[in-house]
């Protein structure tokens, strides 16, 4: 939870990722200007290619603004190198997506193991630390099984245990509940809001769906890649 | 070591369990490149092989001599012997006489019967009695003492089953004699020339055996140290005109550099299955990548750097190159078995006569195969590797993406194609680096890779002009497949570079082979015309060195009533260092039988000087290797005659060692005072009578009046022109191997190419069976997919084909071994083999065909 006194985390100006299209169009967010304070559950929305995705792989470094610039924890990340944008995703961010995206040749526990075996920490350790967040969630029986083994909750669980395995400030999930049925749906978003309310963890979770307002402090809803409306929620 | 530890173990989950995912995928490409590299492999080790067993007999042969005395087109005198140790220079001098024999009563094929002085030679060569003890000095003297006396190797003694004591006939075509065994030598030094077939005589012995007495095959010297390059001259210049001083090292290094040429030839041949080999490891590198876009996504999302993105994809390369290598032992181990009589052979008929060739094991030929077949697939996997760094980690956001499936334009492909083509041209016609027709090999690759560059365009082409026709063919499957193509680009370009380059290589090598056996057809009818031949026994092995016995020579005098006899001398001589025929013969009877293939030249023009002796014919090989040509002077010393003749033309010739010229008779004995015959060719005068009885007739009347004394070489020239055609086939059964090899990987190639674009967008696939494609449409799309690719393939790779064989015929064989042929196409053999080709590509299109729809529609489009 956060405090009207809180650092902003995330800053963005103007920020504008545009991708053009063959048919002369463009896609993707314009001007945003956006500030996040540390510890607060941002729920972003909007409709199907309002720049929902666009605006959370910036701020997850997955992908540079055309214009406007995007700091977070003050760091920015519209001049990183390459390399800094790659220490930044293994220590500071933690990613949910939608397919889950967990790499099938690997099991659940050696899924949840990969971010924190990048950054460089030694299997055993980050294997105690994955075993415990898979307990933690409930799912630590099926450490050893294969995405194809998992059902689809059990493979969202998987993936923000995997997100989490490096201890970052900020989660970001995208459309995390978009590939679930509604009680797995629910009890995924129970463990984000879980995130941000019991460990303080920053929450940014783009989605369409009503599942996540009740844990928002903050709601910002995108329209034709700017925002349409920053509402304070009481959380 | 932690980042070592942290890559083993990515490469583990990630690598190795994905390529054990597809076990039979991961088969097809450890096949493809293990077959070139057991091809590779087994090529170089069998020329290697014969490589050390022809070094081998030469330094054992030559022993410590420093230099020889040898005669240009005749035999040196042995009183030399004694003049030469009489130089201050000179430490020793030794007599050295060889000759080819046969050991009457077995079947053994003809061994070495060497000739020496045993005092002389015994500080130049290694040779020792097996037995020691008192009686080893007194076999020494023996040696000398008694006439027809001989060592044997144990191998021949055990070949012949004798032992010291036992009596040996030996036969050479001046006589048949017994040769007493003295004793039976170790298995050291001369005694493992030629794998063992060998025995020792003395000088005297010899000479009077095969008739040279007085004279012998060479004399070797060893000299003193210090011996300066005034003693050389002063040592030269005091021999008898005709007779020069040569380093042994001379012939060894003439030999080996045509083997090595030989070798190089082959290992490029082999090459290219290696070649295909790397498209196949590109092709399942690409699409493991390719498939995997999504993971690789998010391992980037989570945290992996390029670097490390990069490293991961190349060691699959690598990890495919290392399992094909290894799978590539079991597979050369028995390819080599074949290769290794083949080649071995091959180079005995070329070049040098080799024999008992044995395989041993050599590091730096294996490191080399290690090297060759990791770097070439490492080479395959990087460009792979390079397009999975350039993945953004912001497509791990994509649900199921489309970027995979991006079309590639491969613009300006048409262009570079073309700029290759024609760079191909002039570089083809720059001078070979030695015996190696560099600029030849180079200016080929740029064809076909030429050739392969305007594969995408085309297919684009293919894909817009043909979708809407092909839709009356093959409905709407066919029209979609063209539609595919079309899109497809750049994509499907490598394994159609593929075909392209077996296609086009069985196209050239058909056409040259064929265009190379009708000349040689053609030759031996021309050149070769004759209804018999008769020769002194072994006479080729010999070197033409033997006439036929006056006594044989009287008796085919008198059977000129009903056959046209053509006696000819043959004699092998040298042109700086390349050897070559000069035969002398009739020229105005040979021709009203047979003739030349003239490539310059008019015989209207040339007859008459030619039949009065006023000029030369030479071969084009020999053109080509002396520079000489028409208009040209040729010149030889023959002993102490001196021949300097114009050259008149130039001929089509394809003997196996080196060039030949060709001299009329009477002009050549008048010259040389040389009367001897060292063959006949026999025509029979009346054509309507049945040949082939007459044949069989005149041989019986030979044998009976001469081959009881004589041993002889008899041939009806029906057998010897088939006999030429039969070692023409044999030598290029290898290039035929290596040729099916280099297809069969290419089909690979296509099997692998067609499931990685069946597996790419299995979700479309599996769309269009939602919306109500039936199983057997989409496998009709397929395999209408694989139709084009294949046909674009044979399309260019025909034309390629027809382009290479000319480099071929007039720019490689020219520069390699110096002779070119008529330009002939076989339509026959194409119209049969293109189209299997196309049914082997196509059959191996099936398995990706059976891929699609494995899992139901609703399954697969869940997990796509």
């Amino acid at each position: 939870m956060s405090r009207s006194d809180d650092p902003c985390v995330i800053e963005a100006h103007a920020l504008t990722r545009i991708y053009p299209l063959e048919n002369g169009g463009a896609v993707g967010i314009r001007d945003i200007d956006l500030y996040i304070r540390n510890g607060e559950m941002a729920v972003i929305k909007g409709n199907s290619g309002s720049g929902k995705s666009t605006l959370l792989a910036l701020i997850g470094g997955l992908d540079r603004p055309s214009r406007g610039r995007i700091v977070v924890g003050g760091r920015d990340l519209t001049t990183a190198s390459a390399a800094e944008l790659t220490a930044y995703r293994r220590t500071t961010v933690g990613m949910v997506f939608q397919a889950f995206n967990l790499l099938p040749t690997l099991t659940a526990l050696e899924n949840v193991c990969l971010p924190a075996l990048l950054a460089g920490m030694a299997y055993e350790t980050t294997r105690e630390s994955a075993l415990n967040h898979l307990r933690e969630l409930g799912i630590e029986k099926l450490a050893d099984r294969y995405p194809a083994q998992l059902s689809g909750g059990e493979m969202q669980r998987s993936a923000i245990a995997r997100a989490l395995i490096n201890n970052p400030s900020i989660v970001l999930a995208d459309e995390p509940t978009g590939n679930l049925d509604s009680r797995n749906g629910e009890i995924v978003m129970r463990l984000l809001a879980d995130l941000n309310q019991r460990q303080g963890r920053t929450v940014i979770v783009a989605t369409h769906s009503a599942l996540a307002d009740p844990y928002a402090t903050v709601q910002i809803t995108l329209r034709d890649g700017m925002i349409a409306q920053r509402t304070p929620c009481n959380g | 070591m932690q980042r070592v530890t942290l890559y083993l173990r990515l490469f583990v989950w990630f690598n190795g369990r994905q390529l054990q995912r597809h076990p039979w995928r991961l088969s097809a490409v450890i096949l493809g490149i293990a077959l070139g590299a057991a091809v590779f492999t087994s090529v170089r080790l069998a020329v290697d092989a014969s490589l050390d067993a022809f070094i081998q007999s030469i330094e054992l042969i030559s022993g410590k001599a420093d230099w020889s005395v040898l005669g240009r087109g005749a035999r040196v005198p042995e009183d030399l012997v004694a003049r030469l140790k009489g130089d201050a220079a000179v430490e020793t001098a030794s007599p050295f006489v060889s000759t080819y024999v046969e050991a009457q009563g077995n079947d053994l094929p003809p061994f070495l019967l060497i000739g020496i002085d045993p005092i002389l030679d015994y500080s130049l060569r290694t040779w020792e009695l097996a037995s020691f003890g008192p009686d080893q000095t007194a076999s020494w003297l023996d040696l000398i003492r008694a006439p027809n006396t001989c060592l044997l190797t144990p191998t021949l003694a055990q070949a012949l089953q004798r032992s010291s004591g036992d009596i040996v006939q030996l036969s050479h075509v001046r006589q048949i004699a017994p040769f007493r065994i003295l004793g039976i030598l170790k298995p050291q030094g001369l005694a493992r020339v030629e794998g063992g077939a060998m025995a020792i005589t003395d000088i005297a012995t010899i000479q009077e055996f095969i008739g040279c007495q007085g004279r012998v095959d060479r004399i070797d010297l060893k000299l003193k140290p210090g011996t300066t390059e005034a003693d050389l001259r002063r040592i030269e210049g005091a021999l008898p005109e005709g007779f020069d001083l040569e380093r042994p090292v001379e012939t060894k290094e003439t030999g080996e550099a045509m083997i090595r040429g030989y070798q190089l030839n082959l290992s490029v041949l082999s090459l290219v299955s290696l070649f295909v080999g790397m498209f196949l490891v590109y092709s399942l590198v690409s699409l493991n990548a390719a498939a995997r876009r999504n993971e690789l996504a998010n391992l980037r999302a989570l945290g992996a750097s390029t670097d490390l993105i990069f490293l991961l994809i190349l060691s699959e390369g690598i990890a495919l190159g290392i399992a094909g290598w290894i799978a590539a032992i079991p597979i050369g181990s028995l390819l080599v078995q074949y290769l290794l009589a083949a080649v071995s052979g091959t180079i005995d008929s070329l070049f040098v006569r080799v024999q008992a060739v044995t395989l041993g094991p050599d590091v730096s030929e294996i490191l080399l195969s290690f090297g060759i077949t990791v770097g070439t697939s490492l080479v395959a996997a990087s460009k792979p590797a390079r397009d999975a760094t350039r993945i953004a980690p912001k497509e791990a956001m994509i649900i199921h993406g489309s970027a995979s499936q991006t079309p590639s334009r491969a613009r300006g492909l048409w262009a570079i194609g073309l700029l290759l083509i024609a760079l191909s041209w002039p570089l083809a016609s720059l001078p070979p680096v030695g015996p190696f027709p560099l600029a030849g090999y180079v200016s080929a690759s740029l064809l076909i890779l030429g050739f392969s560059s305007l594969s995408p365009p085309l297919l684009r082409i293919m894909g817009s002009r043909l979708a809407r026709p092909l839709r009356f063919v093959g409905g709407e499957p066919a029209f979609l497949a063209g539609r595919y193509v079309r899109e497809a680009g750049s994509r499907t370009a490598i394994s159609v570079g593929a075909l392209i380059t077996a296609v086009a290589l069985f196209v050239s090598l058909v056409i040259m082979v064929n265009s190379f056996r009708y000349t040689v057809s053609l030759w031996v009818e021309q050149t070769l015309a004759g209804d018999f031949f008769l020769r002194p026994s072994m006479a080729g092995l010999n070197e033409y060195r033997d006439a036929l016995p006056d006594d044989v020579v009287r008796a085919v005098q008198g059977m000129a009533s009903d056959v046209d006899i053509l006696p000819y001398h043959r004699l092998r001589l040298r042109h700086d260092k390349t050897p070559y025929e000069l035969e002398a013969v009739d020229l105005k009877k040979l021709m009203s039988y047979g003739g030349f293939i003239l490539l310059e030249g008019r015989m209207e023009a040339m007859r008459h000087p030619l039949f009065r002796g006023e000029g030369v014919l030479v071969s084009e090989v020999f053109a080509n290797r002396s520079g000489l040509s028409t208009g040209d002077r040729y010149g030889a010393q023959i002993g102490k005659a001196v021949l300097d003749l114009p050259i008149l033309g130039v001929f089509r010739d394809y003997r196996t060692h080196g060039g030949a010229v060709y001299m009329d008779l009477k002009a050549f004995q008048t010259l040389t005072g040389i009367t001897a015959w060292g063959g006949v060719r026999f025509f029979f005068k009346d054509r309507d009578r049945d040949l082939e009885g007459a044949t069989r007739a005149l041989e019986a009347r030979i044998r009976r009046c001469c081959a009881q004394s004589h041993p002889l070489e008899m041939a009806a020239g029906l057998e010897l022109r088939r006999e030429v055609l039969r070692i023409f086939d044999e030598t290029f059964a290898v290039t035929t191997v290596l040729l099916l090899i280099a297809l069969l990987v290419s089909a690979l190639g296509i099997a692998t190419t067609l499931t990685v674009l069946v597996l790419e967008r299995l979700r479309q696939l599996n769309t269009l069976a939602a919306i109500g494609a039936s199983p057997g449409q989409i496998r009709s799309m397929v395999f209408w997919e694989a139709v084009l690719m294949v046909a674009a393939g044979e399309l260019i790779g025909l034309v390629c084909g027809f382009l290479l064989s000319s480099f071929l015929i007039f720019v490689i064989n020219r520069q390699c071994f110096g002779w070119t042929f008529l330009y002939r196409i076989d339509m026959g053999t194409f119209a049969v083999s293109l189209p299997l080709i196309l049914a082997a590509a196509l059959a191996a299109a099936l398995p990706a065909a059976r891929l699609v729809l494995r899992a139901s529609p609703a399954q697969a489009l869940k997990e796509a």
